[in-house]
């Protein structure tokens, strides 16, 4: 179950149905049983009733008036019934009403005991029956025992129970309705912080927005603090690590530049001399590709904003310009307006820096850079193609596979050109993309293409 | 031409000034960025190189500072950042191109050499004004195709009057820009090595590659001939 709604939702309902469903239970038994309560007083009623209203006539046996008290005695089928059976347990009397039914008999109750027993008519109809058996005491001091017996249908009252229950149940029911929705539309706002914590961080991943704003009720508030904390804890880690790599290359590259310088000094062999620079060449070449490496991963993604391609490829151009000023190479830019790329604005300048510096340095005289988005350019999470052609020699197959190696150099007089390829290639991959080299149908020479893919669910590589 | 120099490592300072001296440059130094700065602005000098990795005052400061005051020299940039992200930060601000430490002399020198015809307007590094060339990059002197023995300093001279083609120079420019700082400035020195570049290049005073401007200067007067 993925919803926190859903899941309160549910619960509530359950809950509900046990709480309301006992409280039915209970005020039903309790409407029954004291409906039965009084059912059976008024039994008592008609059984006293009875009582009183037999006589002793001449020949010594118990009778009855023609017409009792209680109308429906005398009522056929009025649903009240009376009985009077002598010490043989034989019916010696019936009411009126009973014409034409079978009442069951039963056995001769204990002397004096109030016998309420639950029978029915030969036709099925439920019967709630109160028998006594009392020793008579006749005027000539004769003691007979008899049974009085008084049986009401419950047909009435089953069916008064059975209209109380249904409305007790379905009151309940709207009840419960009633207070699911409340509690839906209360969760509605409850869960709002909820909201607002996702609407905040994809603010943060757009770059409008440096941290959450920790106006959050109590049980969010510790997340949006750890949030900032975390987020603030990677970009002080780049921050640092930038910083250190920068201090690294400072102080490693500024001693092997003196030492260049004063390896002219030797005026020993100039053999000696030219390996000396050679491995002055190398160690530079090692430091260069290590301290080139990314500065961030697809990891930062929430740390870094999208990065201003079109900004940058301007200042780039811009700068490619005037280091070829002699050279005075058409440079060609169609970017897609609204492309990004999210991730370190360091990362995104080597790769088209390194391209089109390559691009310029083989070119005959026209260069092209073209970016467009990899995936639906609204999307927030959209990658990136940057193509970087040229109308040079181009680079043939064979040497495509070798350029893509770690320092490995296609052309030695022209130092560096190897490296440039490489590094772009990591940096495409710690974005979880690839490069691809190729030749430009459009100027003739080499294409080169990164493509970083959109981010998905979960990041990228 | 003047050359100035800021870098922070000594070592490496002293080698550069002294390389690029031996050049035939005159070269100030500077060890940091205060005194590269007020030396920016206040000296005269032809072209500037900077270290970015400076401490205290940064090498981009230098350069944007120097812009905003109307200083229009090549600016060299020298860093140990090899990222782009720097190079086009430098570039930006105002240089006009970069070199990466550690670095190869010749490198420096080239883009040196590349930086100052750039500023004069030449698209080569082979001057060229009618019979008169001037091959930057071997130091050589021909009229004619014939080639001119020149001292340094006679070299030095033609050299800078030639990259300023058109431009008027000031004897006090002259003394500024090609003397080092030990070196006796006397600007009557300068008439005579003018008075002897005329008669190494144009013997039979048809030419008339060098024009006097009465109490305003020298102008190297030929057509530049470049397509």
């Amino acid at each position: 179950m993925g919803s926190l709604s859903a899941r309160l939702l549910v619960s509530v309902s359950v809950l509900m149905l046990l709480f309301f469903g006992a409280t039915v239970v209970v005020l039903d038994t309790a409407f029954r049983t004291a409906g039965e309560q009084a059912r059976q007083d008024i039994l008592d009623g008609h059984l006293m009733q009875l009582l009183a209203a037999a006589n002793p006539n001449a020949e010594g046996a118990l009778s009855f008036p023609p017409d009792l008290h209680e109308d429906r005695f005398n009522t056929i089928g009025s649903g009240l019934y009376g009985e009077l059976r002598d010490d043989a347990n034989t019916p010696v009397w019936r009411s009126r009403s009973a014409l034409g039914l079978e009442i069951p008999t039963g056995d001769f109750p204990t002397l004096g005991n109030h016998q309420f027993l639950r029978e029915s008519l030969d036709d099925g109809t439920p019967l709630l029956t109160l028998s006594m058996a009392v020793q008579w005491e006749f005027p000539n001091g004769e003691l007979k025992p008899y049974v009085f017996k008084v049986a009401e249908s419950l047909d009435a009252f089953n069916a008064q129970v059975a209209e109380f229950r249904r409305q007790l149940v379905g009151w309940f029911a709207a009840i419960a309705l009633i207070m699911l929705l409340s509690i839906s539309i209360l969760m509605r706002g409850l869960l709002r912080p909820l909201r607002q914590i996702e609407t905040e961080i994809g603010e943060i991943e757009e770059g409008r927005r440096v941290s959450l704003s920790e106006r959050f009720p109590t049980e969010l508030s510790g997340v949006a603090r750890n949030m900032n904390l975390l987020i603030d804890n990677e970009r002080a880690r780049s921050d640092r690590y930038r910083h250190t790599l920068d201090n690294l290359a400072h102080s490693l590259k500024t001693p092997l530049a003196g030492m260049r310088a004063l390896i002219k000094d030797i005026t020993a062999e100039r053999q000696l001399r030219g390996r000396f620079d050679e491995q002055i060449d190398r160690m530079d070449e090692i430091v260069r590709y290590q301290l080139r490496k990314p500065a961030a991963s697809a990891a930062d993604n929430l740390v870094l904003g999208p990065v201003p391609v079109a900004k940058e490829v301007e200042r780039l151009v811009a700068g490619l310009r005037k280091v070829y000023h002699d050279k005075r190479p058409t440079i060609e830019s169609e970017i897609t307006p609204g492309v990004k790329f999210r991730g370190d604005t360091g990362d995104f300048l080597e790769l088209a820096g390194n391209l089109l510096d390559n691009a310029c340095k083989w070119c005959a005289g026209r260069v092209k850079i073209r970016i467009t988005p990899s995936g639906d350019p609204q999307s927030m999470a959209n990658g990136m193609v940057l193509t970087v052609e040229d109308d040079g020699p181009g680079i043939p197959e064979e040497a495509a596979d070798v350029l893509l190696q770690r320092g490995t150099r296609l052309d030695e007089s022209t130092p560096g050109h190897g490296i440039g390829l490489a590094i772009v290639k990591d940096i495409a991959r710690s974005y979880g993309g690839k490069l691809t080299i190729a030749r430009s149908a459009l100027l003739g020479g080499a294409a080169i293409t990164v493509s970083i893919p959109p981010i998905s669910e979960g990041s990228r590589a | 031409m003047r050359l100035l120099v800021i870098e922070d490592d000594d070592t490496l300072r002293e080698a550069l000034a002294e390389q690029l001296a031996e050049g035939g440059y005159a070269v100030e130094q500077a060890a940091d960025g205060r005194e590269g700065l007020y030396f920016a602005l206040e000296y005269p000098i032809d072209l500037a190189i900077i270290d970015l990795g400076l401490p205290e005052v940064s090498g981009l400061d230098i350069i944007r500072e120097a812009r905003e005051q109307g200083k229009t020299y090549p600016i060299l940039i020298l860093t140990a950042r090899d990222r782009w992200q720097d190079k086009v930060d430098g570039l930006s601000a105002g240089a006009d191109d970069y070199v990466v430490k550690p670095f190869h002399f010749e490198e420096v020198s080239a883009r040196v050499n590349a930086l100052l015809r750039r500023s004069g307007g030449w698209a080569s590094s082979v001057l060229s004004a009618g019979p008169v060339v001037l091959d930057m990059s071997r130091q050589e002197l021909t009229v004619d195709d014939a080639a001119i023995e020149l001292t340094s300093f006679e070299y030095k001279i033609i050299e800078y009057l030639m990259l300023k083609a058109g431009q008027v120079i000031s004897k006090s420019e002259l003394t500024d820009r090609l003397y080092d700082q030990d070196f006796e400035r006397d600007s009557n020195v300068i008439e005579v090595f003018i008075g002897r570049l005329r008669k190494k290049l144009d013997p039979e005073n048809s030419l008339k590659p060098i024009e006097t401007l009465r109490g305003r200067g020298y102008r190297f007067a030929l057509e530049r001939s470049e397509g």
